[in-house]
């Protein structure tokens, strides 16, 4: 199989971490509900992970890395915490569904900061237009799941700083590409699942917490402290990790961003964003197929988007699956960024990169995709 | 042997003690706190030499790590010595 869909999750791991998955079962209990071995090396595990998602996210300590089920479950304890029911947010104009059926649930008052695909200046003047004091909260994802279109998260932190807002990032599709830096954005939080560009297996979350800020508890129950205390602790990670922590999925995303941090952020970046430059140019020269994409790939990260005349896009997505290229086809979740780009009608299909994917499989996909429109 | 035992408030909380007093060259051990100690049940505490104490909250205090609660252990009875 080739493997197109690393935007839903990434297929191929390290093998490291299959190896910390099955280490995990065989020697780990439960952290924080012990002082044996097999809880202190649960412990451990899950306390180094947090360290290296610390560093990478220029986070001041561990405490603020809170572990999840994925990045939706990370999204709605942010969106809850900040955002009243009827409150009033900003939000981009290709956020997923994680975003807006939670915003939904709250019926908050939504305003979108709308901008053309590629253009990131018109989406930073978009929400200048928007933001204001009495705004709950901004929330803007790093890279849109659907196109890959890069968005000036630095540009709408400094706004946010600015007028006083607090600000969500969606990391999702930018998590072990794209730096981002907690540090200097101020985001409130920034959510992120383990199992996409940070190697984890699936069922891993991550929710970075800035600085006083005192989370929603979507979950009360046992953390493993201040047991006869029947409010959930105020101190981080506890108050939002009641419950059994999923070990062998924390070690296995300890074992991905120990990969992500050794290869570096920067090389990875840069063989996803070639093989999507390869596969824009490539696919452009076949005939009804419509690329989105910038020329160079502007503003633009490995996820790639395309329609072709005369197919509907799931159908284009069974051909290539019968032909053993596995990609994502529809409106991936994400009706608002298709509204956005102007292909709600039809959806997509996209194309997403990991580091484990080569040029000879983008070759491949283009002589099944001359096959099929043949 | 006589010790000091430096409560903290989840396990988190003190491996991050654990790690500043590792790099502050004070040796130290993780234990569950025993129940009679920790007044709203579990918590973790860390573990250090009597001797080294003074070393041990000086490098707590530099990385604003707060104690929950000092006992120090001697002849078979933990007594509080501060908070």
């Amino acid at each position: 199989m080739i493997y197109l869909d690393s935007a839903a999750t990434t297929f191929q791991k390290p093998p490291a971490v299959e190896t910390a998955m099955v280490n995990a079962l065989r020697t780990m209990s439960s952290p924080g509900r012990g002082g044996y071995p097999a809880a202190m090396a649960a412990a451990d595990a899950a306390f180094d992970c947090r360290s290296e998602l610390a560093e990478l996210y220029s986070l001041k300590n561990p405490e603020q890395v809170v572990f999840t089920l994925n990045a939706t479950h990370a999204l709605n304890i942010a969106i809850k915490t900040l955002v009243p029911p009827g409150g009033r947010v900003v939000i981009s104009g290709y956020e997923h569904n994680a975003v807006t059926r939670p915003l939904a649930a709250l019926e908050a008052d939504v305003m979108i900061a709308e901008a053309p695909l590629f253009h990131p200046e018109a989406v930073s003047e978009s929400f200048s237009k928007l933001v204001d004091s009495g705004v709950d909260a901004v929330i803007c994802s790093h890279v849109s799941n659907v196109f890959g279109f890069i968005q000036p998260v630095e540009a709408v932190a400094a706004l946010c700083r600015t007028r006083g807002v607090p600000l969500i990032v969606d990391d999702s599709q930018a998590a072990g590409v794209l730096p981002l830096d907690m540090a200097a954005l101020g985001a409130a939080f920034a959510a992120m699942p383990g199992h996409k560009g940070l190697y984890g297996p699936q069922g891993t979350g991550v929710l970075l917490c800035g600085e006083g800020v005192k989370p929603y508890t979507l979950l009360e129950g046992g953390t493993g402290s201040l047991s006869i205390q029947q409010e959930m602790p105020e101190f981080l990670p506890d108050r939002l990790e009641a419950g059994t922590h999923n070990m062998p999925g924390i070690a296995g995303l300890l074992a991905g961003v120990r990969y992500v941090r050794q290869r570096g952020l920067e090389a990875i970046c840069r063989r996803e964003r070639q093989l999507a430059y390869m596969a824009a140019e490539e696919l452009r020269g076949l005939p009804g197929v419509t690329v989105y994409a910038r020329p160079g790939l502007h503003a633009q990260l490995g996820v790639l988007s395309f329609t072709a005349e005369d197919w509907e896009a799931e159908a284009m997505g069974q051909a290539l699956a019968e032909r053993g290229i596995a990609v994502r086809a529809g409106l991936h979740c994400a009706p608002l960024a298709h509204r956005s780009a102007g292909t709600l009608g039809s959806g997509t299909v996209r194309l997403s990169f990991s580091d484990f994917n080569t040029p000879e499989e983008v070759s491949r996909l283009v002589s099944a995709m001359g096959e099929i429109l043949a | 042997m006589d010790h000091y035992l430096i409560i903290a408030r989840s396990v988190t909380y003190a491996q991050r003690m654990q790690r500043t007093l590792a790099r502050a060259g004070v040796r130290c051990q993780i234990f569950r706190a025993p129940r009679d100690l920790t007044e709203l049940g579990c918590a973790y505490a860390v573990r250090v030499a009597v001797s080294d104490l003074t070393d041990a909250l000086t490098a707590l205090h530099r990385e604003s790590l707060d104690p929950v609660q000092i006992f120090l252990y001697q002849r078979g009875l933990y007594r509080e010595v501060g908070r």
